[in-house]
């Protein structure tokens, strides 16, 4: 298991990559599970440092990492404005360049490559369950 | 990341490398719409080092399908790894974008 603490800056999501890799490598996951776990985490952790906080203050954004058995367990947690990406609605992919927008992608992204994804709100928090499968 | 321009016969061609994500994309879309607004020839964009594009990524390539086409210009993607491709294909972007397998083949 790996359990890490990101603050509220793009920065961060460096950070969160190589700590997916050595994830990845300790594990022997397949290439394409690193990458999805690294796309989704990524979009999520970005909508929250983007859209997540009223104020400007510094906040914690928490990653923990579990694999068991064939399954990859991920959880996420914020202490943002609720949010709930499962109510997201699947974006138009069918626009033409001029209409086109990515208003949604991110979230589209992570239903397309999770097997499972779960919300709760608790405490003030956002708590974001993701599983993924090694097929 | 980092990013390489060069001109080729009649493209620009315009090399990423590395991680193009949210914290990363600001700098990409500088160059490439200082790239577009000089407006003098077609663009390639290489991908062939990039091992990350997120939606942020997708967003700045989107700025430049719209300004290449109100341009009346051409913008070619080459050398997209087979993970990237499928981000291209999951976000419905591959019919927007002319992509070619390396830019040997221009």
């Amino acid at each position: 298991m790996i359990k890490i603490e990101l603050l509220n800056q793009l920065e961060q999501l460096a950070k969160l990559a190589e700590v997916i890799e050595t994830f990845g490598e300790e594990n022997n996951l397949p290439m394409n599970v690193v990458f999805d776990i690294n796309l989704s985490l990524d979009e999520l952790v970005t909508n929250i440092i983007l859209y997540g906080y009223n104020d400007k203050n510094t906040h914690k954004i928490e990653v923990i990492l579990e694999k068991e058995g064939n399954n990859i367990e991920i959880t996420l947690i914020d202490d943002g404005q609720e949010f709930d990406p499962t109510k997201k609605e699947k974006p138009n992919l069918d626009l033409e360049v001029e209409d086109k927008g990515i208003g949604g992608l991110g979230i589209h992204f992570v239903k397309t490559k999770m097997d499972e994804i779960k919300y709760k709100r608790e405490e003030n928090k956002n708590i974001l369950t993701l599983k993924k499968i090694i097929n | 990341m980092t990013i390489n321009v060069e001109k080729k016969d009649k493209y620009s061609i315009i090399s990423i490398a590395g991680r193009l994500d949210a914290s990363t994309s600001g700098e990409f879309e500088e160059q490439l719409v200082k790239k577009l607004d000089e407006g003098e020839v077609d663009i390639v964009i290489n991908f062939a080092d990039l091992d990350y594009i997120s939606s942020s990524g997708l967003r700045v390539l989107l700025v430049g399908a719209k300004k290449i086409k109100a341009a009346n210009k051409k913008m070619v993607l080459a050398g997209l790894k087979k993970h990237i491709y499928e981000v291209f294909e999951i976000a419905g972007f591959t019919p927007i974008f002319e992509i070619v397998d390396s830019i040997a083949n221009l």
